[in-house]
């Protein structure tokens, strides 16, 4: 069985390059403050209760002795002598001929074990440590000599332990805050080891935007010039590469401009004189005429395009109040002939800053694609966008034609697209780059185009600029 | 003697395809095909209009127009290959009055001949025997005009920009306004014609052109000449 598709979605994202060095920080400063935390926690237990055992052996060795003496006067003043020692919390227990004397009745013969009483049996000292009722004990023998008397003293640790503990929970604390010092320090870190990655990203984008002559700065950084060479290296070849192509497309456009320019100059000649033509040489003379002006159009939207398509296309932005922008655009194109301009109230006196000719243009391309592939534009309207504070201005064109199905919606701003149903209407109409010369102007002035469905529910499309208007 | 057009142009065939068109309006047209060839022709006969196309072997278009202009203020139309290129703004800089991006059609340029022609002829405010403003003067019906007492030598074109902003002064036009009063354009006109039209004025009319007294910039709105 196949492997279902979604579990390659479950595979984790590889992470970001500044995640990933965050993490290292993190990691590095997590592993070393514990292994630091831990040292420094052993060492000192060991230490602490090394310290505390030699106190302790030392006081019952002391207290031993003190005890010895009672022995040689009254065995029975062994309580009272018990009781004058210096113990600081020790339980003494003096076990002497099968008598048991404790101090504290709770800790009597019972609490010694059983391993410690047997090593003491033998007449050495011994010491252990042992757990009483849940708590450490240190349990010291001394057996006293002259005698088969036992001298214990037996003393809670829980004291050392409580120390330890805040000990652990001090470095346990200083574990944690120096992974957070490390996660910030990663988080600054990394910042600063891709801030050249998004500076070259900015440049690449402003390339990409058409600032042709946008380099990095040049750095100190060894690491870093190789990068900021071999990309101001790259960023020059484009240029020079575009530069190029700019030439080509404006050393092009002369070669095919003057054979048009006689061409059209010529046909016009001859127009002049249409009725002295034979019946015959006047219909070719319309073909000849009305195949000469596409020709001309043809070439100046591939030349226009390839001036885009070399960042050659200035714009020559001035404002203008979008109504009467509109209202000219239409009246001054071919294909505008009789078709109404609606303008919204609110939306007559935006100012849009714009190339007046160029945005005539694409209003021009709009009505002429409307013509060709929708019967004619039966509006364009003028409106503002809804919501409360719109910063752009709608300009549409609608027809009523059999409208662009969904599927084809982005296709058809393609170069040399043609609407499946449409393209059979006229063949030989459309040079299919108006749509594609729209995307490229409207894209430099800031602004989108679309098509969609018009808005009034009748059939037909509406293809809507949106462009950004200015305070 | 009707009017008199030179056409300068390198490409035989354009050059004769204009002609026809050109002869077709009435005009005499002249045909030169380099600029020194163009200078000499200018200096044989009166000429109304001269056509340049700015991509000329030899001295370029830019440079005949100069020379031109150093020795007449008759109007001129650039050729040029590209509206959106500086070529537009260097050829009305070098005199230019107007000009026409190529591929054009002739009908395009009889139009702007004959706008430049009428231009030449009528100004605005004739009929006024002078205006004075300040230490500026303009005697319409003779064409000239008059700074500080020393006369000024203004293209046709300039001279009927100054006349129309002389018919009101005080008033603002906008680019939009002067283009069709001067230059006789819609909507679509190149503001940068009346742009580089008042800075060229300005060099002349103004003893400070940084710091224009008489033709006076508003921000966003357009020009006005001070009263």
């Amino acid at each position: 069985m196949a492997a279902p598709r979604w579990i390659t979605r479950l595979r984790p994202k590889p992470l970001g390059l500044r995640a990933r060095i965050t993490l290292a920080f993190a990691l590095g400063a997590a592993l070393l403050s514990i292994v630091l935390a831990s040292t420094t926690y052993v060492v000192t237990r060991g230490t602490l209760v090394r310290q505390r055992e030699a106190v302790l052996l030392r006081q019952a060795y002391l207290n031993a002795n003190q005890t010895i003496d009672a022995f040689g006067t009254n065995g029975g003043n062994i309580l009272t002598r018990l009781q004058n020692l210096p113990l600081a919390g020790s339980k003494p227990v003096v076990v002497y001929q099968g008598r048991t004397t404790p101090i504290d009745p709770d800790v009597g013969l019972d609490a010694i074990p059983v391993e410690l009483r047997n090593r003491a049996a033998t007449g050495v000292p011994a010491r252990m440590r042992f757990r009483l009722d849940g708590k450490p004990w240190l349990g010291v023998a001394i057996p006293i000599p002259g005698s088969n008397a036992v001298y214990y003293e037996l003393t809670n640790l829980a004291e050392l332990n409580k120390t330890l503990r805040s000990l652990a929970a001090v470095l346990v604390g200083a574990s944690l805050l120096t992974t957070a010092s490390g996660i910030l320090l990663g988080m600054w870190a990394s910042g600063r080891a891709v801030r050249p990655l998004a500076q070259a990203a900015r440049a690449a984008e402003a390339i990409a935007g058409g600032r042709l002559d946008t380099r990095l700065e040049p750095v100190d950084d060894p690491d870093l010039r190789a990068l900021t060479n071999a990309f101001n290296a790259m960023a020059s070849a484009l240029e020079m590469r575009v530069e190029r192509d700019a030439r080509f497309a404006s050393d092009v456009s002369h070669e095919l401009r003057s054979p048009l320019m006689t061409l059209s100059a010529s046909a016009e000649v001859l127009q002049s004189r249409r009725d002295e033509l034979p019946e015959r040489a006047a219909v070719a003379l319309d073909l000849l005429v009305g195949d000469v002006a596409r020709f001309q159009g043809l070439v100046g939207d591939l030349l226009e395009i390839s001036r885009f398509d070399a960042g050659a296309v200035h714009l020559n932005l001035e404002e203008l109040l979008v109504g009467e922008f509109v209202a000219n655009a239409v009246r001054a194109s071919d294909a505008g002939e009789g078709v109404p301009v609606e303008v919204d109230d609110d939306a007559a006196d935006s100012i849009i800053r714009a190339d007046k000719r160029r945005l005539a243009q694409v209003v021009a391309n709009l009505l002429d694609n409307a013509r060709f592939y929708g019967g004619g534009a039966t509006a364009v309207t003028v409106s503002l966008p809804e919501g409360p504070s719109p910063e752009s201005v709608l300009i549409a064109v609608e027809d009523a034609g059999p409208g662009v199905p969904p599927e084809e919606r982005h296709l058809i701003f393609e170069r040399f697209a043609r609407g499946t149903g449409a393209g059979r209407r006229s063949t030989t109409e459309g040079a299919g780059l108006g749509l594609a010369l729209v995307t490229e102007h409207v894209r430099l002035h800031r602004g989108r185009v679309w098509v969609e469905d018009r808005t009034d529910g009748t059939p037909g499309a509406r293809f809507v600029i949106e462009l950004p208007v200015t305070e | 003697m009707g009017t008199r057009i030179l056409t300068v142009e390198d490409d035989e065939r354009i050059r004769t395809a204009v002609k026809l068109a050109l002869e077709d309006e009435g005009w005499t047209v002249e045909e030169a095909d380099s600029g020194e060839g163009a200078l000499l022709a200018f200096g044989r006969a009166p000429t109304d209009v001269v056509l340049i196309d700015i991509m000329l072997p030899g001295i370029d278009g830019f440079e005949l127009c100069r020379a031109i202009r150093r020795i007449s203020d008759v109007p001129i139309v650039m050729v040029t290959a590209r509206i959106d290129t500086h070529d537009v703004v260097a050829g009305l800089e070098a005199g230019a009055d107007d000009y026409l991006t190529k591929p054009f059609a002739p009908k395009e340029l009889s139009a702007r001949i004959r706008a430049l022609l009428r231009r030449s002829t009528r100004p605005n405010v004739a009929g006024h025997a002078r205006l004075g403003f300040g230490d500026l003067e303009i005697v319409p019906d003779e064409g000239k005009v008059v700074l500080a007492g020393r006369e000024l030598a203004l293209t046709k074109t300039e001279f009927r920009l100054l006349c129309e902003l002389a018919s009101a002064p005080g008033k603002v036009f906008s680019r939009e306004s002067l283009l069709d009063r001067v230059w006789g354009y819609d909507y679509f006109g190149d503001g940068r014609l009346v742009d580089v039209h008042v800075r060229r004025l300005r060099t002349k009319v103004e003893v400070d052109p940084a710091n224009p007294r008489h033709v006076i910039t508003v921000r966003g709105l357009g020009y006005r000449l001070q009263s």
